[in-house]
């Protein structure tokens, strides 16, 4: 598995695509069980993150890549609920909420 | 009639449809709160019946086979006793466990085998590629014309907006070719045949999936067609046509079923104008309006996923099947409220209506009239755009989700 997807993981159209089709963000391929989220502390605390779901393996290697923001943490979940956004977000981007979080 | 603003034809405010995703919002909230143990038992002893039901229906035909010698009689009512039981058990997979479970209404389980990621169904086609063609293409696009794959799986035409052509004079022998081989069509269904006849699929995409479709597709043959029939001996033909029966009736059955869930009459048809910039409240306002219901008892909802709460399950694909019956009062009162359409009829009506509509639309629209109920008051005359007005087909429909590492 190789990060080939890591330049749209903000792009809203596939971010719903592997919401829905079940595929990895970052290699585009069937997720695995645990899923893996990336995000910032902010994220983590509100358990509600923008990056779709990943690979553990392809969510480590996101963090290890220079673009990568150091405060990035991985959430592990058995599943997601995906929100779409309401009129009344000013951010238009989907989010995802792990439901059944599991340890690293 | 496709519809390209849903608030426009509903006549709803800004405020009351944002004030229903509000409520249909809290009524996904509660169910999540209250998901727990006895869902989680509610799948584990379907998963048991199924096995159950599958492994009563090979026992049967072996024992109807081998058995034949001392109790010749029985042979024949054990080997169709055998292929009825065998398939229920592949309904009951496909329906209620299969496709629920790939949608992941049970991942909140944890349970590594009743997992969106791990599970594969008793059916030609992987897995895989029926989470992108369905739980993303159908579940997004929804009644979305030319985004929509299962608007007439490609090869019947389903909305009047749709361009005639020759071809569909042959609808209802399509259909009742795609009824009889409806495993094999939903198996090629991601594939997305336009594409490949344009040559716009990237190859290596289509080698891939093809291979996906074959090996699967194999496993299935050999299976049914080969394993269990070898085991029976020098009566191994009549093993394979009990199984040829079991794959039949749930071929049809499972058709039935899905026609039934966005053709009948009430059931509309969208442009794409809708999906631009569409709030999460006007995406569940589409789902409303583009799917149909059907009426029955708990076993005919068991046996068809909790298809017949086709709506519910629009609106809340992921969450637990079992819990659509007690959603759908919610929602029916919650359309009731506002006014909105709630399609919901007798599974033999429904089904009648899909079928009307396969045969009216065969020929050119100036031949019949639309079943269509007219909206609560008349909606502003649209003119429909023509193809070239149209924005390309979205490439993530066909080509797919993969590129080569840039």
């Amino acid at each position: 598995m190789t990060l080939s997807q890591a330049d749209r993981l903000d792009d809203v159209r596939w971010v719903t695509q592997c919401a829905l089709s079940r595929v990895c963000g970052g290699c585009a391929m069937s997720l695995e069980r645990p899923v893996a989220f990336v995000g910032t502390p902010a994220e983590v605390g509100a358990n509600a993150f923008h990056l779709p779901p990943l690979h553990v393996g392809c969510a480590e290697d996101l963090r290890a890549t220079r673009e990568a923001d150091p405060s990035w943490q991985i959430t592990l979940t058995s599943g997601f609920e995906f929100v779409r956004p309401a009129k009344e977000d000013d951010d238009r981007r989907p989010t995802f909420q792990p439901n059944s979080l599991l340890d690293l | 009639m496709a519809i390209s603003d849903v608030q426009e034809y509903t006549h709803l405010t800004d405020e009351e449809v944002e004030q229903i995703g509000r409520e249909l919002d809290a009524i996904r909230a509660e169910i999540e709160d209250s998901r727990g143990a006895k869902d989680a038992a509610y799948i584990n002893r379907m998963i048991k019946v199924q096995r159950g039901l599958a492994a009563a229906g090979r026992v049967s035909m072996l024992a109807g086979t081998w058995g034949a010698r001392w109790a010749p009689r029985a042979q024949k009512p054990a080997v169709a006793a055998g292929a009825v039981l065998l398939g229920l058990a592949k309904i009951l997979e496909n329906m209620e466990i299969g496709h629920n479970v790939m949608h992941g209404q049970w991942d909140w389980m944890n349970d590594p085998e009743i997992h969106s990621s791990t599970w594969e169904w008793d059916t030609a086609q992987p897995a895989e590629q029926w989470k992108h063609s369905h739980n993303y293409v159908h579940h997004q696009f929804t009644n979305v014309l030319g985004y929509d794959n299962d608007i007439g799986y490609g090869i019947l035409r389903m909305a009047r907006e749709q361009r005639w052509s020759p071809f569909n004079l042959g609808q209802p022998v399509y259909n009742a070719a795609l009824a009889t081989l409806f495993q094999w069509g939903v198996a090629l269904h991601d594939l997305d045949i336009e594409r490949i006849r344009k040559g716009e699929k990237d190859p290596r995409e289509m080698k891939r999936q093809l291979g996906q479709i074959l090996r699967k597709g194999r496993n299935q043959i050999l299976k049914d067609y080969v394993v269990y029939p070898a085991l029976s001996g020098p009566r191994w033909k009549q093993v394979l046509v009990a199984n040829a029966t079991a794959n039949l009736s749930r071929n049809l059955w499972s058709y039935v079923i899905i026609f039934c869930g966005h053709f009948p009459d009430g059931a509309m048809h969208f442009t794409e104008e809708e999906i631009e910039d569409e709030t999460r409240a006007e995406w569940y306002l589409r789902q409303v309006l583009g799917a149909a219901n059907f009426e029955g008892g708990p076993l005919l909802h068991i046996l068809s996923g909790n298809l017949g709460f086709q709506i519910e399950h629009h609106l809340f694909p992921d969450l637990p099947s079992n819990r659509y019956a007690e959603i759908s009062q919610r929602v029916r009162a919650l359309c009731d409220k506002y006014d909105l359409p709630y399609t919901i009829g007798p599974l033999h009506r429904q089904y009648g209506q899909a079928l009307r509509t396969i045969v009216k639309l065969s020929v050119p629209n100036s031949w019949t009239s639309s079943d269509q109920p007219e909206p609560p008051t008349p909606s502003r005359e649209r003119r429909r755009r023509s193809d070239a007005e149209r924005p390309p087909r979205r490439t993530e429909l066909g080509g797919w989700s993969r590129r080569a590492a840039s």
